[in-house]
C-alpha cells in the first residue's frame, strides 16, 4: 500500500526539458492510468517512481517518504514492461525467484511464493520451460508473476497489453481489473490507448507535452472534460469540434449525441445540414461523417444504420448540456463561467446562418 | 530425370566434404603416422605412410629427451593464468565500456583498440627489458603478465552486451539484484557464445605461442612445450623427425582433447540465440 507524490518535478534529457514542474499525486491503492500520445512523459513519470530514470529536479514521493536516493530495488515497486524484459537465460522459475533470491528470501518461503504466484497465474505447468518455449501471452504472465511475488507496495506497468493480440488483450484487460481488485495495492498504468485507460483506471492522468492535461475519473473524464485536448483525446471517434466565432473559441459534441433526420428540427441546440460523405458499418452501431456546403464535417454515431450515401440529412444535438465550449487557450467554458451566455448566443448565431 | 541429377549432386557433395575433410586432416595423420615410424622408415623415399610396427618408443624417447612435465605444468599454468585474469579482467571492462557512461570513455577505448592493433614484434623489447628490471625473467611471469588483458575479446563482448535490452538490466536492478550479479547471472549466461569463442581463440593462441616464449625465457625451468619441442631439434645432433613429431603429438593432444569434450557445446554456444 503507499500514496506516490511528485513534487516539483522536471525531467530533462541533455537539453531537452521533457517535464517541467510537475506536481501529481496518486492514491494509495488506486489503479492509475497515465495516458496520453506518444512522447507526453508518462513513461518518464513511471521510470521515475521506479526508479530507473531519476528526476532532474524535484521529489518524488513514496508514502511520504522522498525515495529519490534510494536505489530501485529498495522501493518496494515491480514493473512490468512493455516487451516483458524476462531473462532469456533463466527458466520461468528461475525468472520469478531471481528477486526473491536477491531480497534473501528463504528457500522454502520461495517456494511456496513460487508455487501460489504460478498458480495465481496460470503458469504452474510451465515452471521449467525456458521463455523461448512461451507464448507471448505466457510471457506476459512470467512477467506479471514476477512482479507479485514480491509483493510489492506499487504495481508499475508500461503498456504491458500493446504487445498481445486484441482477443488477448481485452481477456488481459479483465484479468489485470481482477487482479487489482484481489492485491488492492496502488497500480500504475501506462498507455496510449485511451480504451485501456478508460476501462481499468479508477484515476485517469491525462497528458500531453510534459504537462498534466485533466486527472480525474473515467465518467468525468468523458462527461465533463476540462479542456479540449481532453475533450478529443478521450471517446471514440473523437468529439466534433467547430469554431464558434472569429476569435479562436470552439464548440464540440460527442458523436454519440447526434441525431440524424431527413427533415429540418425545431427546438435544437445545434442544427446542420449535410451530406453524408462516409458510412462505416461497425456491426452494432455505424458511423457516419456529414459534411455541409462549407466543408464542415461532423462525425456521427447511430445505432441504426438506415442512412446512405449521398443522403441529403440534418444532424442536430437537442440538448444544450451535450454541448461545450472552449475559449482561445482551449480551456473549457463552463456553465457558471463569464463566458458561457456569450457561447450561448454566437452559438444561436451559427444555427441561424446554417439556415 | 530430377531424381537421377539429385543423385550425382548429392555424390558430388559428399565427395567434396570428403576432399575438405581430408585436406585439414591429413598433416595432423601424417604428425601421428611420422610420429611412430623407426629411424630408417622417417628417411625412406617414397614416404611411408603406415608404419610397419608403430613404434611408441618414440614418444618415450621425446619424453625423456627435455624436462617435458617441466614444460608441461608450464604451459598449462600459463594457459590456465592467462584465460582466468582476462575474464576477470575483460568482463567488467566489458560491461562498463557497454553500460555506462564516465569521462574519458571513448578515449579509454580507442586505447583499448589501438592496443589491439599493435603487433608484439614492437613491444617484445622493452618489455623483455622491463621484465628484466622488476627480477622476473625467471619465472612465469614475462609469460602471463602481457596478456592479462585481451583488446579483441573486450570489443566483441562489449559489442554483446551493448545488444542486450536496457529493460533487462532495468527489471534486474527492480528486483534488487547488484551490478556484480547483474554481470553473472545475467549478461554472462546471455554472452555465452562471444565467450565461448574469445576462450577458444585465446587458448589455441597461447597454447601455441612460440616467439614470446622462446624469447622471454633463459632456462628450462620457465619454458613451455612450444620451446621445449623446437629445443628436440637440435639435442641430438641431427634431424629426428619421428621423435619430434611425438614431441608435437605432446601439444596437441591437449587441444584434440579440449575440442572432442567440448564441441558439442562449443557448437551449441554458438548456435545459441537469444530471444527478443
Amino acid at each position: 500500500m503507499a500514496k506516490i507524490e511528485f513534487r516539483n518535478v522536471t525531467k530533462a534529457f541533455d537539453k531537452n526539458v521533457v517535464i517541467k514542474d510537475l506536481n501529481l499525486e496518486i492514491e494509495d491503492g488506486s489503479f492509475t492510468v497515465l495516458v496520453g500520445p506518444s512522447g507526453c512523459g508518462k513513461t518518464t513519470l513511471l521510470r521515475m517512481i521506479a526508479g530507473i530514470g531519476p528526476q532532474t529536479s524535484g521529489q518524488v514521493l513514496i508514502d511520504g517518504v522522498d525515495v529519490s536516493n534510494v536505489p530501485p530495488g529498495k522501493r518496494k515497486v515491480a514493473m512490468v514492461f512493455q516487451n516483458y524484459a524476462i531473462y532469456p537465460t533463466m527458466t520461468v522459475k528461475e525468472n520469478i525467484e531471481f528477486g526473491l533470491k536477491n531480497n534473501k528470501v528463504p528457500k522454502e518461503q520461495r517456494e511456496k511464493l513460487i508455487n501460489e504466484t504460478a498458480s495465481k497465474v496460470g503458469l504452474t505447468e510451465y515452471l521449467n520451460r525456458k521463455p523461448s518455449q512461451l507464448s507471448g501471452g505466457q510471457r506476459q504472465r512470467v512477467a506479471l508473476a514476477r512482479a507479485m511475488v514480491k509483493n510489492p507496495s506499487v504495481f508499475l506497468m508500461d503498456e504491458p497489453l500493446s504487445n498481445l493480440d486484441a482477443k488477448l488483450r481485452v481477456q488481459m484487460r479483465v484479468e489485470l481489473i481482477e487482479l487489482h481488485n484481489k492485491l488492492k495495492t496502488t497500480f500504475v498504468y501506462v498507455t496510449h490507448d485511451q480504451v485501456e485507460a478508460m476501462s481499468m483506471a479508477d484515476t485517469i492522468v491525462l497528458m500531453n507535452e510534459g504537462k498534466i492535461q485533466q486527472k480525474a475519473s473515467p465518467e468525468v473524464m468523458y462527461k465533463d472534460p476540462d479542456n479540449l485536448f481532453a475533450a478529443r483525446f478521450i471517446g471514440s471517434p473523437p468529439m466534433n469540434v467547430c469554431n464558434l466565432d472569429h476569435k479562436g473559441n470552439k464548440f464540440g459534441f460527442r458523436p454519440e449525441r447526434v441525431d440524424i433526420t431527413d427533415e429540418y428540427v425545431n427546438d435544437t441546440a445545434f442544427i446542420m445540414e449535410g451530406v453524408v460523405v462516409t458510412r462505416e458499418m461497425l456491426g452494432h452501431e455505424t458511423i457516419y461523417s456529414v459534411r455541409n456546403e462549407e466543408g464542415i464535417t461532423v462525425t456521427v454515431k447511430r445505432l441504426d444504420d438506415k442512412w446512405r450515401m449521398d443522403q441529403k440529412v440534418f444532424v442536430s444535438v437537442k440538448d444544450i448540456k451535450d454541448i461545450y465550449f472552449f475559449g482561445k487557450d482551449g480551456q473549457r467554458i463552463r456553465e457558471n463561467d463569464n463566458d458561457y451566455a456569450y457561447c450561448i448566443n454566437q452559438l444561436r448565431g451559427v444555427k441561424n446562418e446554417e439556415n | 530425370m530430377y531424381g537421377v541429377s539429385q543423385n550425382i549432386k548429392n555424390t558430388a557433395n559428399i565427395i567434396l566434404k570428403i576432399l575438405v575433410v581430408a585436406i585439414f586432416a591429413f598433416p595432423f595423420l601424417w604428425v601421428i603416422s611420422v610420429s611412430l615410424q623407426t629411424d630408417a622408415e622417417v628417411n625412406t623415399f617414397p614416404a611411408t605412410i603406415i608404419p610397419k610396427t608403430p613404434q611408441f618408443n618414440n614418444y618415450v624417447r621425446a619424453w625423456q629427451a627435455g624436462p617435458f612435465l617441466t614444460y608441461f605444468k608450464n604451459s598449462v599454468v600459463i594457459i590456465v593464468a592467462i584465460i582466468t585474469i582476462q575474464m576477470l579482467i575483460m568482463i567488467p571492462a566489458a560491461y562498463a565500456f557497454a553500460m555506462y557512461d564516465f569521462k574519458l570513455k571513448n578515449i579509454l577505448f580507442s586505447l583499448v583498440l589501438i592496443a589491439f592493433m599493435v603487433p608484439t614484434q614492437v613491444t617484445f623489447v622493452p618489455v623483455y627489458l622491463m621484465m628484466g628490471e622488476w627480477g622476473l625473467l625467471r619465472t612465469l611471469w614475462p609469460q602471463i603478465l602481457p596478456f592479462m588483458t585481451n583488446a579483441f575479446g573486450i570489443f566483441l563482448l562489449r559489442q554483446y552486451f551493448m545488444q542486450v535490452p536496457e529493460e533487462l538490466i532495468e527489471a534486474a536492478r527492480l528486483d534488487n539484484a547488484s551490478e556484480l550479479k547483474i554481470v553473472y547471472k545475467l549478461m554472462i549466461p546471455m554472452a555465452k557464445p562471444a565467450l565461448a569463442t574469445i576462450i577458444l581463440f585465446s587458448f589455441v593462441s597461447h597454447w601455441n605461442e612460440y616467439f614470446w616464449p622462446l624469447i622471454m625465457t633463459n632456462t628450462t625451468d620457465v619454458r613451455p612445450l612450444t620451446v621445449g619441442i623446437a629445443a628436440l631439434k637440435s639435442t641430438e645432433g641431427f634431424v629426428n623427425w619421428n621423435t619430434i613429431m611425438a614431441g608435437n603429438m605432446f601439444l596437441i593432444a591437449p587441444i584434440l582433447i579440449v575440442y572432442v569434450f567440448c564441441s558439442r557445446f562449443i557448437i551449441k554456444a554458438f548456435s545459441y540465440s537469444g530471444i527478443k
